[in-house]
């Protein structure tokens, strides 16, 4: 039995790692002026008219957790994307135009409640668009890794990482530096150029805390 | 899941065609076992191109299903003995959904009982129409059932008692399309069918 000392230290030992987790700094960047490494993070992100569908295995922090289909239809301006039971239910469907302006044309409970559109519109951003600023530096992290760091008028910052592992990464942090968004794409296959993960694994360590992943069950370029 | 339930039993007991819509229901089939090849369209409008699933089902009469999807994502629903699981495949291997809400899947189980013992007509969740020989029309009578779904169409089979195609309308563009084919009805089916994966 270990007393409520060394209890009480192993609890904090595992708060602060939690913390530092939830508080992932953002990493120093030696910047460089070469465009080439922002053509290449340009180039992880599907142009014009394709369709994706996915199994996501989502679990939330509380361990609870389940699977559905998603789909994702990219126009070249907006997208929508919709949440299917595996049985074909549709529980979610909107659209979101090239304005921002979304329409939630289905929500069936738990994935009508207050935010949630939001956040999912905001998760299909992160995984199919590139950063809708122009504020970008090229330069290079920590081991060569090339990184591209776009800060968008919010102050939110997106490093995208073109080549990890054969694939790519995408990290986000507060204007505060902290932090508070990882998306990490693994297998990736070329299809028309485009590198495809064959998985995805997106994780909020914000308020939601939850974890999505996503694995790759159709790609289909439509501009051909 | 509610209504996907409902869906099977839909497709496992059609009211057999006549001239008069309400002989026909009087006149439920009773099957002991089906087994079937399904081909599943959903069309959404955000869809350029339909997502298509492919699987098998298997029922025993009273209440025991094996729902299998091939693909694009591996499935298995069992049912048995009131007891439902979901095996869903991840990385290669069959895992367990623990996801589930068999609350509601209890609902479905009562459903089907009813529909076996031929109460078709009695049922709350729809009211049932003949626009054509052939096909039966189902439309919610619930408001709750109503938020899911706008109705549904079966086109019955030459064969009494079987389904060529059901036809479940969410709303406008939005709609799920189960072909048949493969049906083998009344053969005696192992329980293990509907317990192990």
């Amino acid at each position: 039995m270990k007393s409520p000392v060394c209890v009480f230290f192993i609890l904090l030992l595992c708060l602060t790692a939690c913390a530092a987790e939830r508080q992932r700094a953002m990493p120093e960047m030696t910047a460089t002026q070469d465009e080439a490494v922002g053509e290449e993070c340009v180039a992880i992100f599907p142009r014009g008219r394709w369709q994706f569908i996915h199994a996501i295995d989502f679990s939330l922090g509380d361990g609870s957790g389940s699977t559905v289909i998603g789909l994702t239809s990219l126009d070249g301006d907006g997208f929508g994307c919709a949440l299917l039971t595996i049985e074909g239910f549709t529980l979610f469907e909107a659209v979101c135009r090239g304005d921002g302006a979304v329409e939630v044309r289905r929500a069936v409970s738990p994935f009508d409640k207050p935010g949630f559109a939001e956040g999912l519109m905001r998760d299909v951003r992160m995984i199919f668009l590139a950063p809708a600023t122009d504020n970008v530096r090229y330069g290079w992290l920590a081991g060569h890794v090339p990184v591209c760091r776009f800060t968008g008028a919010d102050g939110l910052i997106t490093d995208i990482m073109p080549a990890v592992a054969g694939c790519w990464r995408i990290n986000t942090f507060t204007p505060a530096l902290a932090g508070n968004r990882s998306l990490i794409g693994r297998s990736c296959r070329k299809i028309d150029d485009i590198p495809i993960p064959a998985y995805l694994e997106l994780k909020d360590s914000g308020q939601a805390d939850y974890t999505l992943k996503l694995t790759l069950l159709t790609a289909e370029n439509l501009n051909r | 899941m509610k209504l996907f339930f409902l869906l099977i039993v839909l497709s496992l007991l059609a009211p057999a065609p006549s001239r008069a819509g309400e002989a026909a229901l009087q006149t439920a089939v009773r099957l002991q076992s089906v087994q079937a090849d399904f081909v599943q369209e959903k069309h959404l409008k955000i869809l350029a191109r339909p997502l298509i699933s492919t699987g098998a089902f298997v029922f025993q009469a009273p209440q025991s299903l094996r729902w299998e999807y091939q693909s694009p994502l591996a499935s298995v629903l069992l049912m048995h003995n009131g007891k439902v699981k979901k095996y869903i495949e991840q990385d290669g291997e069959f895992r367990e959904d623990k996801g589930m809400q068999p609350g509601s899947m209890q609902v479905v189980l009562a459903e089907i009982a009813n529909w076996l013992g031929g109460r078709f007509t009695g049922n709350e969740m729809f009211n049932v129409s003949f626009p054509e020989k052939q096909t039966v029309l189902l439309t919610p009578r619930e408001q709750g059932v109503a938020a899911f779904i706008s109705s549904i169409q079966l086109k019955l089979a030459d064969q009494q008692g079987l389904l060529d195609e059901v036809t479940i309308f969410e709303g406008p563009e939005s709609y799920t399309r189960l072909t048949f084919s493969n049906r083998i009805l009344n053969q005696e089916m192992p329980v293990a069918l509907f317990i192990d994966r």
